[in-house]
């Protein structure tokens, strides 16, 4: 009998994160039922979460269930770091240049990416923003502190 | 009803300044223009757009976020009938009928139902929040901890029962999103809880960012493994409006819908996003060719779209009345209100009347203003959907991006949003629906501080939630309602249901 692979990732997922929390809120006092103490719920939804992890894991192992899909990792990865690249230069680089750099590396998740197309495209749009957010709605991103100050 | 009248005229006086119809204008214009982008929903523009309203003081800002509400409602919609492709859980309903419309070239037939049925719907939703915002302000008034408390675990209960997939998954979220909501410096105590450390954790996680991450970031995930065409889109979107013979099939669907969709968004729980799968099923069960459905016929769009509609307009009311957030996009609406120092629930009404009025007669007025503006910008709308997705997601993730960035100006935020876009991948990955998870979160706080109060308040007596009447009864039927949905042969219809 084969495991149902996407339950059987789902209950160990739910296992670890479970087992994290029960970690991280080992020192919380519980409390008693008069005056709970901050620990009492983490652990009593960490149990509850480990709970169903098990059950899941278990029926998994029995062959219920589906199958683990295909992901999309090249999507999933520069996505991400589009994000995480605009998390880390917004702030001394601002986002004249935040912008561009996040529209154009997750451009590269998908394979119809075209240089040319996307670094104009992603000009183009921060411009936009800039317009939208900055002149327009006056939202505090920085703009490019490198260049004018702010 | 005298009162009902003197409130509404308040109300109406307060939305029709000229700020606020400006306001209101404006959210209904941008929120359709992002609700339109494909997988963007309702709950991800707001989001995106809640820095927007910052500058304004909290009836515009509540205002201007309603109509973003209702605009990103109704681009979901357009959406779901040219591309096939649902913004969120309550337009896969019009996906079904709508679409085949649009290849039958009756795009704009249908787009012109959704917007009257929706119109009709918004204005009952109107009257139904008007009228019931009193009575049941009073009854939240008699409400202790202890029936707070069984409230919540009944919302939970039916979030359970209403997300699809296995009901241990669903259970399984809840859990989580509880979990979540524990991450954060402790009220009582002041001691940090599951922070890591870190000290950016130590306000909790902002419901903002878990919500954009796992609703706008994962949903761009997880459109890498569908194939995009934007050659799909419909251009020939011929006549807006029906024909009578179409206005005649349409009149009791919408209806129908409009009063399913009424009483079921006023459940705790996200009981909107039902509304529009009943109305569905409904329509099918009343029809004399039920196989018509499927094919293009104009009661599957008209019926559910008006379910949708007045679901989403009267989930407002455990909100404004008893302070719950029902669903994802409520809790937005308790962040924008917080920000605005403004706590939702039953004091509202009594101590800003303008503000809870105001925002009600705004509703109408901004379903009369979705009507008149998308009927003329339906091409607008249409050349931004032939846009190709591989320009247009990386828009969407810078917008969000900054959304999430001006929300605290925070760069962990931008972070955080990531991971959670990450998250919500991986659980959608492995079966799980973030919506239960999300409702654990956004409840997750105030269930914690009510069964602390509550348990403070019998001297640590748990007896006290069967104890007292009202807290009893809605825990059984929380139970019921559970109990209910695991037998073998509700099951069954219950997946049907979610098939459509």
């Amino acid at each position: 009998m084969k495991p149902a692979t996407q339950d059987l990732a789902g209950g160990l997922v739910l296992l670890s994160i479970a087992a994290v929390a029960l970690w991280q809120g080992a020192d919380l006092s519980a409390g008693s039922l008069r005056q709970i103490g901050p620990g009492f719920m983490p652990r009593v939804l960490a149990s509850v979460t480990a709970l169903c992890g098990v059950v899941l894991c278990v029926s998994a192992l029995m062959g219920r269930g589906a199958m683990m899909e295909r992901w999309s990792v090249r999507g999933m990865l520069f996505v991400l770091v589009g994000m995480v690249a605009f998390a880390m230069t917004v702030r001394p680089l601002g986002l004249a240049v935040a912008g561009p750099l996040a529209v154009i590396i997750s451009a590269f998740a998908t394979h119809e990416a075209r240089w040319r197309e996307i670094m104009l495209f992603g000009i183009a749009l921060t411009a936009a923003c800039i317009v939208l957010f900055k002149v327009l709605l006056r939202l505090p991103v920085p703009l490019a502190p490198w260049l004018i100050g702010y | 009803m005298g009162d009902l009248g003197a409130n509404l005229a308040l109300g109406f006086t307060t939305a029709l300044s000229f700020q606020n119809v400006f306001l209101c204008f404006m959210g209904c214009l941008i929120g359709t223009l992002v609700g339109v982008l494909p997988g963007v929903g309702p709950i991800a523009t707001i989001a995106m757009l809640l820095p927007l309203t910052f500058n304004f003081d909290p009836t515009g800002a509540l205002i201007m976020l309603a109509g973003i509400y209702y605009g990103a409602q109704y681009g979901g919609s357009t959406t779901a009938i040219l591309v096939n492709m649902p913004g969120e859980a309550t337009s896969v309903v019009t996906t079904l009928d709508g679409h085949q419309m649009a290849r039958q070239g009756r795009a704009g037939i249908a787009l012109g139902i959704a917007a009257i049925g929706s119109f009709f719907a918004g204005t009952v939703a109107t009257f139904v929040i008007a009228a019931l915002g009193v009575p049941l302000t009073r009854v939240a008034l008699l409400f202790g901890p202890a029936e707070y408390f069984a409230l919540m675990v009944l919302g939970l209960a039916c979030a359970m029962v209403l997300a699809r997939g296995s009901v241990l998954k669903a259970f399984a979220m809840i859990a989580l999103g509880l979990l979540l909501a524990t991450i954060g410096t402790d009220l009582e105590t002041g001691e940090e809880r599951l922070t890591f450390g870190i000290a950016e954790l130590s306000d909790g996680i902002d419901f903002a960012v878990l919500a954009m991450g796992l609703f706008g970031i994962a949903e761009i995930l997880r459109n890498f493994d569908l194939t995009i065409d934007a050659r799909m889109v419909r251009s020939a979107i011929g006549r807006l409006l029906p024909s009578k013979a179409d206005l005649k099939q349409s009149i009791w669907p919408i209806l129908r819908g409009t009063g399913l969709g009424a009483i079921l968004g006023i459940l705790p729980g996200n009981g909107a996003v039902l509304g529009p799968f009943a109305a569905y099923t409904l329509e099918k069960k009343l029809a004399k060719d039920p196989s018509r459905f499927g094919r293009g016929a104009i009661e599957g769009v008209a019926g559910p779209e008006s379910a949708n509609n007045a679901g989403a307009q009267t989930a407002f009311i455990p909100l404004l009345t008893l302070g719950i957030p029902p669903n994802a996009v409520m809790a937005l609406m308790v962040g924008a209100m917080t920000i605005h120092g403004i706590i939702p629930g039953p004091l509202v009404m009594t101590k800003s009347p303008q503000l809870f009025w105001g925002m009600v007669a705004s509703m109408w007025i901004g379903n009369l203003m979705l009507l008149i503006i998308n009927l003329p910008l339906i091409g607008l709308w249409v050349r931004l959907l032939k846009v190709p997705y591989r320009l247009l997601y990386p828009s969407i993730l810078l917008f969000c991006c900054i959304g999430i960035y001006s929300l605290n100006n925070s760069v962990s935020d931008v972070l955080l949003t990531a991971i959670f876009g990450f998250v919500g991948y991986a659980l959608y990955k492995c079966g799980f629906e973030p919506a239960p998870m999300v409702l654990g979160f956004v409840l997750g706080k105030l269930m914690e501080e009510k069964l602390r109060q509550a348990l403070v308040l019998s001297r640590g007596n748990p007896m006290t939630f069967v104890e007292r009447p009202v807290a009893a009864v809605l825990l059984l039927i929380a139970i019921a309602i559970v109990a209910i949905a695991v037998l073998p042969s509700v099951r069954r219809s219950r997946d049907e249901a979610f098939q459509g």
